[in-house]
């Protein structure tokens, strides 16, 4: 692919620790990039690339929580990695409930750190593949004629061509060619295929 | 003469009618009784038996004195007078019984009885026995207690208590009765020949006597009964004579009479006159009651004991274990139990009573500082524990100061781990890393040095600190507690150093008290307001800690109880950090209050004497 390289950004008020981890992952071979705060983060982060937060929990202003917070509400969330100088179990419930891939403690072992990290890109990777598909079946779905979409929502409700045809006060030829040119339209092959591509239309994001 | 003598037989008529008269209302008639001396009124011998003549007969018994003033004055014709004079005097009050002292005035009284009180009873003292021997016996109703002067008793005692004595002085005078004390002594002496050397020095006038018994050695006693007169006619009393011989003398002087006691001689082996007049004095009593006194109860001779005086005793170092036991020891210092007997019990009593009381009071003193130093040990046991539970509330602001530091310094590890495993050569960057690792491994051990220093169990420190710096070095912990509470702190440190006299720890501690208190007091509310804001304001004479908060307040009716123990307006309070706060508060000589509006927030503030203003407070 020729998406760019993956970023890490770590968020903590502490340069010095900052600092450390960026060395760390630097040679580590990552690409890490640091902010002092999460309004750092928040104003300097480049809006969409791939990768992952590394996130302090206690900070001045706005806390690693409220982060995360604000990140689910945007389409391409960054996975977040929390790393927290004590880990006291409400926030530790809290930010996993929210979706953290994980929560670790200072000092953080390396394998420990790298592994969390490396979920975290790969779920990154995976959500990016997901809304690439999702995106190309929408376009797809979008290329239907009205007519075509009316045929659709029947099919994948289970009713017959000759059902389809009376309802829209159509012939069952007429259907027929139309429920063909639907379904090289979307590149499925068979009604089961329909459906689960359809269940997938439903469930996904705006 | 013719008329004299008819004269004197009315008179005896009439006296022996009003004696048959007086016997028979002698019963309701104070009895008289006559004491005749030998010598004149103020010889010390006659004073003491007076003395002891008085205290033996009733106090109903009339005591009339006479003197003959012997041996001054004794012609013939003084003593005629004398006589006479006696008569017409006692005429009208004879005497039931007429008492002589002395052998002058008994032989008088034999001689004139029959002009002065015929067949009036005659009791003697004080009279020699050698006299009453030398002489044919005296008529029944003249009886007495004869009086041996002991002169050998006198100089073996001498000779007892100087057992280096090597000659024997002997004084003497020249009137009638010194020469028979001569007479008498130069006999005596005779028994001392082969102990010591005698000499006689009679009859010296006083000047020359005094001069030689002043250049007298160690080796001489000197034996002296005084004398009446010196060999140029000078005239004493045998008392006045002993006083200027022991005065002078070199050498310790020894005399027969008891009178002699105080003069300065050391003592003597001496008839007691006032033994002898109670002795008499009983005579008498007796003749009263009824008659002569039968003959066993006359006594043979008048008692004799050691008379000594206990200055000369000390003056000439006698040793004290040759002093008899039944010896007359005068002019000893009574002790103060003999001298003050009331006033020493009462002083022992108030003693007693006093040492009592300070025993008790200093007991008590005891006890309250051992209940004081109860109560400093268990202040600082709650201060420690209270920092203990304090340390608890911190842990999270701990781990978090701690484990800052201990991350970065791992991850630096283990960048530098990784850096080098690359091989590329990037020593720069490794001498950054190694840099950055030493630092922040001095940020953790500082990190732990305060707060062993803040957590450690230790005694109380006592001497002036800054409260600035004080508040600084707690600054890291609480800021790190404010953030993790989500709390804005705000620290306003005075320009100058604020110096407080006490223990930094304990100080520290009313600091982190407050502080927590007042983030608590943040919980649950919005963010604009969970701020807590500490300042220090120093006074010319005070120094102010103030801790704000914009909480919810204090309800006016919590005021009050509010640095009570047990005291809590919050489910999980103990009721314990602000009553030790205001302990170690007032243990700095300070006072701490709270002071909140509605809805406003609440204010403590705590006040000290700066330490260097006046009035500086003593530790607890």
């Amino acid at each position: 692919m020729t998406t760019p390289s993956p970023l890490i950004h770590v968020v903590d008020d502490d340069e010095s620790l900052r600092t450390a981890l960026l060395r760390l992952l630097d040679a580590a071979g990552f690409n890490a990039r640091g902010y002092a705060s999460v309004g750092d983060f928040l104003l300097q982060a480049p809006p969409d690339g791939p990768g992952c937060v590394l996130l302090d929990v206690r900070m001045p202003g706005p806390s690693g929580l409220d982060l995360q917070a604000a990140l689910r509400r945007q389409s391409n969330a960054l996975p977040v990695v929390f790393l927290t100088g004590y880990a006291d179990v409400a926030a530790s419930v809290q930010a996993m409930k929210a979706g953290a891939v994980d929560f670790l403690t200072k000092p953080v072992e390396r394998e420990a750190l790298f592994d969390a990290l490396q979920r975290a890109l790969a779920r990154d990777a995976a959500q990016r593949m997901a809304r690439a598909q999702a995106e190309q079946l929408r376009a797809a779905f979008a290329t239907l004629t009205p007519r075509e979409q009316a045929v659709f929502d029947r099919v994948v409700a289970g009713q017959l061509n000759k059902q389809i045809a009376d309802a829209l006060g159509i012939a069952e030829r007429t259907v027929k060619m139309q429920r063909a040119q639907m379904m090289t339209k979307l590149g499925v092959s068979s009604v089961a295929e329909l459906g689960r591509l359809a269940e997938r239309l439903q469930y996904l994001p705006d | 003469m013719m008329y004299r003598a008819k004269r004197r037989s009315i008179v005896r008529l009439w006296v022996a009618c009003w004696l048959l008269f007086a016997q028979a209302v002698s019963a309701e008639e104070n009895l008289c009784v006559l004491v005749l001396y030998s010598n004149h009124r103020l010889l010390p011998a006659n004073l003491e038996f007076e003395a002891g003549l008085r205290e033996t007969l009733a106090k109903s018994t009339e005591l009339n004195a006479e003197f003959l003033d012997y041996p001054r004055f004794d012609s013939e014709s003084y003593l005629d007078a004398m006589t006479a004079f006696l008569h017409e005097k006692y005429a009208l009050r004879p005497p039931s019984v007429l008492v002589v002292g002395g052998k002058g005035a008994l032989e008088f009284v034999l001689r004139h009885r029959d002009e002065l009180f015929p067949r009036v009873p005659v009791i003697h003292g004080a009279v020699p026995q050698s006299f009453l021997q030398s002489r044919p016996p005296l008529p029944a109703d003249v009886v007495g207690v004869p009086i041996k002067f002991d002169f050998p008793g006198t100089i073996e005692l001498a000779l007892r208590w100087h057992p280096r004595a090597r000659r024997l002085l002997v004084v003497t005078g020249v009137s009638a009765q010194d020469r028979a004390w001569e007479a008498e002594l130069r006999s005596d002496v005779s028994r001392f020949q082969d102990r010591v050397t005698t000499e006689f020095l009679a009859g010296l006038p006083t000047d020359a006597l005094l001069q030689r018994l002043r250049a007298l050695g160690g080796d001489t006693v000197v034996f002296t009964p005084g004398y009446f007169e010196d060999g140029v006619g000078h005239l004493f009393s045998p008392r006045e004579a002993v006083g200027l011989m022991a005065a002078a003398a070199a050498a310790p002087v020894y005399g027969p009479f008891d009178t002699f006691i105080g003069t300065g001689i050391v003592g003597g082996s001496m008839p007691n006159f006032a033994a002898m007049g109670r002795q008499v004095g009983h005579l008498v009593n007796d003749w009263l009651a009824g008659g002569a006194p039968a003959a066993q109860r006359l006594p043979e001779i008048a008692p004799t004991a050691v008379n000594l005086d206990w200055r000369q005793i000390q003056r000439w170092d006698i040793d004290p274990s040759a002093i008899p036991d039944d010896a007359i020891v005068r002019f000893k210092p009574p002790t103060l139990l003999e001298q003050y007997a009331t006033e020493t019990g009462v002083a022992i009593v108030v003693f007693l009573v006093q040492a009592g009381l300070i025993a008790g009071l200093l007991f008590e003193r005891r006890r309250r500082r051992r209940m004081e130093l109860a109560v400093h040990q268990q202040r600082c046991e709650l201060a420690h524990a209270s920092r203990l539970a304090v340390a608890g509330e911190l842990t999270g602001a701990i781990a978090h100061e701690i484990n800052q530091p201990l991350g970065a310094i791992l991850s630096n590890a283990d960048a530098a781990d990784l850096l080098l495993a690359s091989g590329a050569d990037r020593r720069d960057e490794l001498r950054a890393i190694l840099a950055d690792i030493r630092q922040d491994d001095l940020r953790a051990s500082e990190v732990i040095r305060r707060l062993r220093a803040l957590l450690a169990k230790q005694p109380v420190d006592w001497h002036p600190f800054d409260l600035n710096e004080a508040i600084r070095e707690l600054e890291p912990v609480l800021r790190a507690e404010a953030r993790r509470r989500r709390v804005a702190l705000d620290l306003r440190l005075t320009a100058t150093a604020p110096l407080l006299l006490g223990d930094r720890i304990q100080i520290q501690q009313v600091l982190i008290n407050l502080a927590l208190n007042a983030m608590d007091a943040a919980n649950g509310l919005p963010e604009a307001r969970r701020a807590v804001a500490v300042s220090v304001e120093h006074d010319a004479d005070r120094l102010i800690l103030v801790v704000r908060d914009r909480g919810p307040g204090i309800a006016p009716e919590h005021l009050p109880q509010l640095f009570d123990s047990f005291f809590s307006t919050k489910s999980q309070g103990m009721g314990l950090g602000l009553s030790i706060t205001r302990t170690l508060v007032e243990a700095h000589g300070g006072r701490v209050w709270a002071e909140s509006g509605s809805g406003m927030g609440a204010v403590f503030r705590v006040e000290w004497p700066a330490a260097d203003g006046a009035g500086t407070p003593e530790p607890v």
